[in-house]
């Protein structure tokens, strides 16, 4: 690979705790995200999956700057964009643009689909002159499969599939390098679900985009991604190559995630182990030291409660060149099929 | 046969005009038995659940043809009291969202209680007990320093066991749980489904599971009914249905779900949107989205054709499947 296109490294976000009026005084911090580091290449779609509360939407909202992080880099084509302001910002943030994941709430409903996708060339007026702009945005409906009449139409006149493809076209207009997408395809329907995802699909090989693509559909993550990191409680415990994350597991929360997806085949009932984590995430005001995911490991022993696992290859598999041998932020890494392989032809 | 609902039609009337919910439903569900109705929104698998609690909000929502037979009763029949009678202590429903279904401003344990003394008629004191029992049942850690807790002190996962705890209260012999792990996380979805299909066992209830997840389904359900606008298009043992689709609806849903085992090309996508339900397209209503359509779908509304000649797996011989499948063509898509 190249030079990546983004790097991400050391990234914190701490949200104070306080107490007191007059004085106030901080009393603790809610980590939702405690120390992420990844690479985004050029033309790569990175996915990364996690339950609520693990911080991968704090990620993504630093990642187009709508939050300021407590400490860490995130360096776009080498330059911090965290310490950036002004004119240096504003071009950065055209080139990394969002999709949100509701449609029904991130489209302001007293605007047209035409000012919605227009809206961005008010901020960067040099990508589309002003006469040009109709035109432009008429383009970008057709681009994303909607049919360019509808531009002075309003957001309530459109199914939940078609309103996220206006969201997709509005995150297109500057023609950015990076998409990040929080859950785009988890409040449609399967069948409107495939069509969004083939379409984000078409359109980073047109445009040539990076995906950042965050969700918690373990399958859908899988299908659309180069490479996956796996989050929890505001790290990232094992990130690698999709077949390396999927088919060859070395952190115990991957593997019991991967367990409890329900797969669309009945015959994989008999057929697979499950493994039934116990209890529910910590609180990230209060993480559990050494690994934070020991209280609900099955592994854990004594190291696991002092010494912070590192995001490293784990030593077991550093002389190996197998698909075992990524990144994985466990004492005791092992590999372990959680994944039944497929018997169906269809 | 536990229960059975025959020909359902249900209505609304909005101000712009009639939207037909439910055309004509019928499956049945037996003791013990889990019953699947799979489809999205829009479809009608909800309010025909909530029909059959008799919790549909009427009006705008009408029940214009049909019967629900429970325990050899025909339900809709019923005076409001004696169908209260039945509404929890025979029948339960557990919803989708706990922390909107549950009451904030009443501990859970007096929620639970509650079924005790209305149903049962016990002290306060006597319902607080079985309350705590319940919690316990369904593994809450510490039931009995919790039950005075109120929703919002639990998470996602504890406050859908109090859900199930409340419907489990008075042993009922249905449960309908519409979209009951949609809300939460994979590994939670896991611990709940477990615990519900535990409960079932152990109490011998017919369980009508209510959802949009292929996964889920293929997890825990012996038949499945498969619904577009307002009708059921499929309906199979969970076997049958995943290994050969007798309707094209339900093997395109089957093809555009990406596949955790596998790294596909492009997903199959169905074309198109659900229709409206106030202009159902006549003919099939799925005839616009239809990879198979023909003219014949565009004029008549097919029929639940039984589905016989299905290929069996080899080294079984069991007899032919209960099957049907609303499709003019579902041999060709069975045989596809």
């Amino acid at each position: 690979m190249t030079e990546p296109l983004l790097e991400v490294s050391g990234l914190h976000k701490h949200y104070p705790l306080t107490q007191g009026i007059v004085f106030r005084k901080q009393v603790g911090a809610v980590r939702a995200v405690d120390g992420v580091d990844f690479t985004l290449g050029r033309g790569e779609t990175l996915g990364i999956v996690g339950e609520s509360g693990c911080g991968k939407s704090t990620v993504a909202k630093m990642l187009v700057n709508l939050e300021r992080p407590t400490r860490g880099q995130i360096r776009y084509k080498g330059e911090d964009v965290t310490r950036l302001s002004g004119r240096a910002l504003k071009a950065v943030r055209r080139n990394i643009q969002m999709v949100f994941q509701d449609p029904y709430t991130s489209l302001n409903p007293r605007m047209t689909v035409g000012d919605i996708i227009g809206e961005p060339y008010e901020i960067h007026p040099e990508v589309a002159p002003k006469g040009d702009r109709r035109r432009q945005v008429q383009d970008l409906l057709d681009v994303v499969g909607l049919n360019p009449e509808y531009i002075n139409r309003y957001p309530h006149q459109f199914s939940g599939g078609q309103r996220q493809r206006i969201g997709i076209a509005r995150g297109l207009a500057l023609r950015p390098e990076v998409i990040v997408a929080d859950e785009p395809v988890s409040a449609l329907d399967v069948s409107v679900q495939a069509q969004v995802i083939n379409l984000m699909d078409r359109l980073q090989s047109e445009f040539d985009l990076s995906y950042l693509f965050i969700a918690h559909d373990l399958s859908i993550v899988r299908h659309i991604s180069d490479r996956v990191g796996v989050m929890y409680l505001g790290r990232i415990v094992e990130i690698g190559r999709d077949a390396e994350i999927y088919d060859h597991p070395t952190h115990p929360y991957t593997q019991a995630l991967l367990s409890a997806v329900p797969l669309p085949d009945p015959q994989a009932r008999e057929r697979r182990e499950r493994i039934i984590l116990t209890g529910d995430v910590p609180s990230p005001t209060n993480i559990p030291s050494g690994c934070r995911f020991r209280t609900r490991c099955w592994k854990a022993q004594e190291r696991c409660a002092q010494e912070v696992p590192a995001l490293a290859v784990p030593a077991a598999f550093r002389l190996a060149t197998g698909p075992a041998a990524h990144p994985s932020a466990c004492h005791f890494a092992e590999e372990k099929q959680v994944v039944p392989p497929e018997e169906r032809e269809s | 046969m536990l229960l059975e609902v025959r020909d359902l039609h249900v209505e609304f009337r909005t101000r712009d005009g009639i939207a037909r919910a439910v055309n004509g439903v019928s499956y049945g569900v037996d003791a013990g038995e889990t019953l699947a109705v799979l489809g999205e929104s829009g479809s009608g698998k909800s309010v025909t659940a909530q029909a059959i609690m008799g919790i549909l909000d009427m009006p705008p929502g009408r029940i214009t043809a049909g019967e629900i037979v429970f325990r050899g009763r025909d339900l809709l029949t019923l005076k409001e009291d004696e169908r209260r009678k039945v509404r929890g202590a025979e029948m339960a429903m557990i919803f989708q969202d706990a922390l909107s279904s549950l009451n904030p401003v009443l501990s859970v344990g007096d929620q639970l209680g509650e079924m005790f003394v209305v149903h049962r008629g016990l002290s306060r004191k006597d319902a607080r007990a079985r309350a705590v029992e319940l919690m316990d049942r369904v593994r809450i850690p510490a039931a009995r320093e919790r039950v005075r807790d109120y929703p919002h002190q639990f998470s996602g996962g504890m406050r859908q066991r109090i859900m199930i705890a409340m419907a489990m209260a008075l042993e009922p012999a249905l449960i309908i749980a519409d979209e009951p792990t949609t809300a939460l996380d994979v590994t939670v979805q896991a611990q709940v489904m477990d615990l519900l299909a535990e409960l079932q066992r152990e109490y011998h209830m017919g369980l009508i599971l209510i959802t949009h997840d292929l996964g889920v389904v293929a997890d825990v359900a012996d038949r499945i009914a498969v619904m577009y606008a307002g009708r059921i298009v499929e309906s199979a043992p969970v076997h049958d249905i995943y290994k050969a689709p007798a309707h094209p609806y339900t093997r395109g849903l089957l093809d555009s779900i990406p596949r955790l085992d596998q790294k596909g090309q492009e997903l199959y996508a169905i074309k198109g949107l659900p229709p409206n339900l106030m202009d159902i397209p006549p003919g099939c209503a799925f005839n616009p989205r239809c990879p198979m359509a023909q003219d014949v779908c565009r004029t008549d509304v097919p029929p639940l054709y039984e589905v016989t000649d299905v290929p069996r797996a080899a080294g079984t011989d069991e007899p032919p499947a209960d099957r049907t499948s609303a499709c003019h063509f579902w041999r060709e898509c069975l045989h596809d």
